[in-house]
């Protein structure tokens, strides 16, 4: 191709366990990248994996001919959240590719797509497949949509491309990132999304740990993103005022037209559905205070092992 | 027929002609072998120019204290070549880094090298680096500083330069060493001070010694036209893969390098060994290493890569353009990979004769070769 990009591209990848996949998706990206922009750097974000996935990744490095392949190795497992943070951070380029998986589901075409997109002024550009999504997935959106004020709506994504501008906007307003997407969407730059179709049905496997990862991701973003634990605990508390009015009314009212004697039932009802609100509302305020401290004080959020340039 | 020398030095770098200035004033008979047309070719002036005060290696104390010793003494000899016009800034980086800005403060008192705290978002863009530093460090002129040695030099009429040299073999013989050229000359010497840095081991290969246990770097220096703004400043970002950008000696140019771009191919084996050596023509081997700057297959420039990398660190208005590359080949000890540290090594191979290898990184530790070129006198 003739008009290469001059514009300094990186793409950080997501590696877990992926030796199965990895070396095509790898070929797919260094192409693209091989074939479209005249600068171009590739980080492979190595998150523990205990199979063949390094090896994979040095021998697809080697095709690489103007692109720099870099491998972040992780100390131990991160998950995709600190994991990818930390291949945003080392990358240097004026427009950032995330890719969140490497299951290569889409045409090579469209990562160019959401790029050029990206340059008609949308800071941040995601690439979802036309697939239906997953049910916990569209369930976890649906509930994070629907208790949070941003007007912005996610959805699954594959991968996405991040302008400069972005990423220093982030780092300046966050000290840690828990969760991109919600982070992304309440930036305040404009984002776009494209949807493509799917190639091939497969979802690639996720293994245990990552699928453990991803409902703990789920459940804390819920809690620190959404107004989930605070409308709770309100709905909880409002329950108990009217319980406790009913019951306040109910007692006279037996007080009056009754002996006194059947009482104790309805204490013991009372008491336990009070003690049940209790709890709920203790539950959130401990998520809460674990959050926090997490979030002040873990300075260094993320270890890595090793920093190696391939090419 | 062959001549005879008290010493035969071979290199003609810092190192090399500062020995050849010592000893031809304590009226030795010196001889410098170079292999390049010109003195002060390769490694001498293709580096960073840094005239070190020990901030570079705040996970090697010794290596700092060193250069923390031998820094005054140093401008103080060579003023003239000495650039001191600029504000040098050492900054850590709030990620990656091994050094935070807390412990490169705590070292830097430690080694007592000056260092005054600093606002970073003056220099870079916000929550890129968690601490900024005024600190003391200078640069030298390496063309500057090779036209004194050779205008001293030239007053000795018992030192001797010999250019395009290219040695063929090395021999003992009974208390001298015989250096035979491809020319067919031959050069009797009972003392060989062997400074050709990166050739440091193919000198040995050729005498038949232990070689250091050394990798090679090709590695690219880029010249950099620097802004108004930043033509004041020298800028380096600490402590892992970041980079260096700062003036150039006098030449009123500044030079940029980062740790992960400007190495552009290494070696690992004991002699360099190069994919590009096939395409150079015969010019640069295994045995006998070409000068890089002048090689016709040098690599394409870095420059795009550690321009961003810089510009994601630097505010907008520190601003630079390229100018041009300058390529060398650099060893670097293996024993140096975890605490970055670059000590200079001498290392004595023989005695009567003697044959004496050094190999430092660092302009300013020259002052190490006193002790051995003093020995046996």
């Amino acid at each position: 191709m003739a008009n290469k990009e001059k514009n300094f591209v990186s793409a950080v990848i997501y590696v877990h366990n992926a030796e199965d996949r990895i070396e095509n998706f790898m070929e797919a990206v260094l192409s693209v990248m091989e074939t479209n922009f005249e600068h171009a750097e590739l980080i492979c974000v190595n998150d523990c994996s205990n199979d063949g996935s390094v090896q994979r990744i040095k021998e697809a490095a080697k095709k690489a001919e103007h692109v720099s392949v870099t491998i972040l190795n992780m100390s131990y497992f991160h998950g995709l959240e600190a994991a990818m943070n930390a291949g945003v951070d080392l990358s240097i380029g004026d427009f950032v590719f995330e890719f969140d998986n490497t299951v290569l589901d889409f045409a090579q075409d469209t990562v160019m797509d959401i790029y050029q997109r990206a340059l008609q002024g949308w800071d941040i550009v995601s690439a979802s497949p036309d697939r239906k999504e997953k049910f916990t997935s569209g369930l976890f959106y649906r509930v994070f949509g629907y208790f949070t004020d941003s007007s912005t709506k996610m959805y699954t994504e594959s991968f996405r491309v991040l302008s400069r501008r972005v990423i220093n906007r982030i780092y300046s307003m966050n000290k840690t990132v828990l969760y991109r997407k919600a982070v992304y969407a309440n930036c305040g730059l404009k984002t776009d999304r494209i949807i493509y179709p799917v190639r091939d049905g497969s979802r690639g496997r996720t293994d245990v740990r990552e699928k453990k990862y991803r409902a703990g991701l789920a459940a804390d973003s819920l809690i620190l993103f959404t107004e989930v634990g605070y409308r709770f605990s309100k709905a909880m508390t409002a329950l108990m005022m009217v319980m406790s009015i009913f019951m306040t009314v109910y007692s006279i009212v037996v007080y009056l037209s009754f002996h006194p004697v059947a009482g104790w039932t309805t204490t013991i009802l009372f008491l336990s559905v009070a003690f049940f609100g209790l709890f709920g509302v203790l539950t959130i305020i401990i998520k809460y205070l674990q959050l926090l401290v997490d979030l002040v004080f873990k300075r260094k959020h993320y270890s890595f092992e090793s920093i190696e340039k391939l090419t | 027929m062959s001549r005879q020398y008290d010493k035969i030095i071979i290199g003609a770098g810092l190192y090399g002609l500062y020995a050849a200035l010592f000893s031809g004033g304590r009226g030795q008979k010196v001889l410098v072998l170079e292999c390049d047309a010109s003195a002060f070719g390769r490694a001498t002036y293709v580096n960073q120019a840094r005239i070190h005060h020990g901030y570079h290696y705040p996970r090697s104390m010794s290596t700092a204290l060193k250069s923390a010793g031998y820094f005054e003494r140093f401008h103080r000899e060579f003023s003239f070549c000495v650039n001191k016009e600029f504000e040098k800034i050492y900054a850590t980086s709030g990620q990656y880094s091994w050094t935070d800005g807390k412990q490169f403060q705590e070292f830097c008192a430690a080694a007592g090298i000056p260092c005054e705290e600093l606002h970073p978002e003056r220099f870079f863009r916000s929550g890129m680096c968690d601490g900024a530093f005024l600190t003391k460090e200078y640069t030298y002129d390496a063309m500057i500083l090779r036209d004194y040695y050779l205008e001293q030099l030239a007053a000795i009429s018992s030192v001797e330069i010999r250019y395009g040299v290219r040695i063929a073999a090395i021999a003992k013989d009974t208390d001298d060493y015989v250096i035979r050229t491809e020319d067919g000359d031959e050069y009797r010497t009972a003392f060989v001070l062997n400074a050709s840095y990166a050739g440091v081991n193919q000198i040995l290969a050729l005498a038949g010694y232990e070689k250091f246990a050394i990798k090679y770097e090709l590695c690219e220096i880029i010249l950099c036209e620097a802004d108004e703004k930043l033509s004041q400043y020298g800028f380096t970002v600490m402590d892992g893969p970041f980079f260096s950008i700062m003036p150039f000696g006098k030449t009123g140019l500044h030079s940029l390098t980062s740790v992960t771009f400007t190495p552009h191919a290494t070696s690992y084996e004991e002699l360099p060994e190069f994919s590009c050596q096939a395409g150079s023509g015969g010019y640069c081997s295994r045995e006998r290493l070409g000068n890089c700057n002048l090689c016709p297959v040098k690599p394409d420039t870095a420059f795009p890569y550690m321009a961003n990398l810089a510009r994601k660190y630097l505010r907008e208005e520190y601003g630079f353009s390229y100018r041009e590359s300058l390529f060398s080949m650099k060893p670097i000890l293996m024993t140096s990979e975890i605490d970055d540290s670059r000590p200079t090594v001498i290392r004595t191979f023989s005695k009567k004769p003697t044959l004496v290898s050094v190999l430092s990184g660092k302009i300013n530790t020259v002052y190490d070769l006193d002790e051995v070129l003093c020995d046996g006198e």
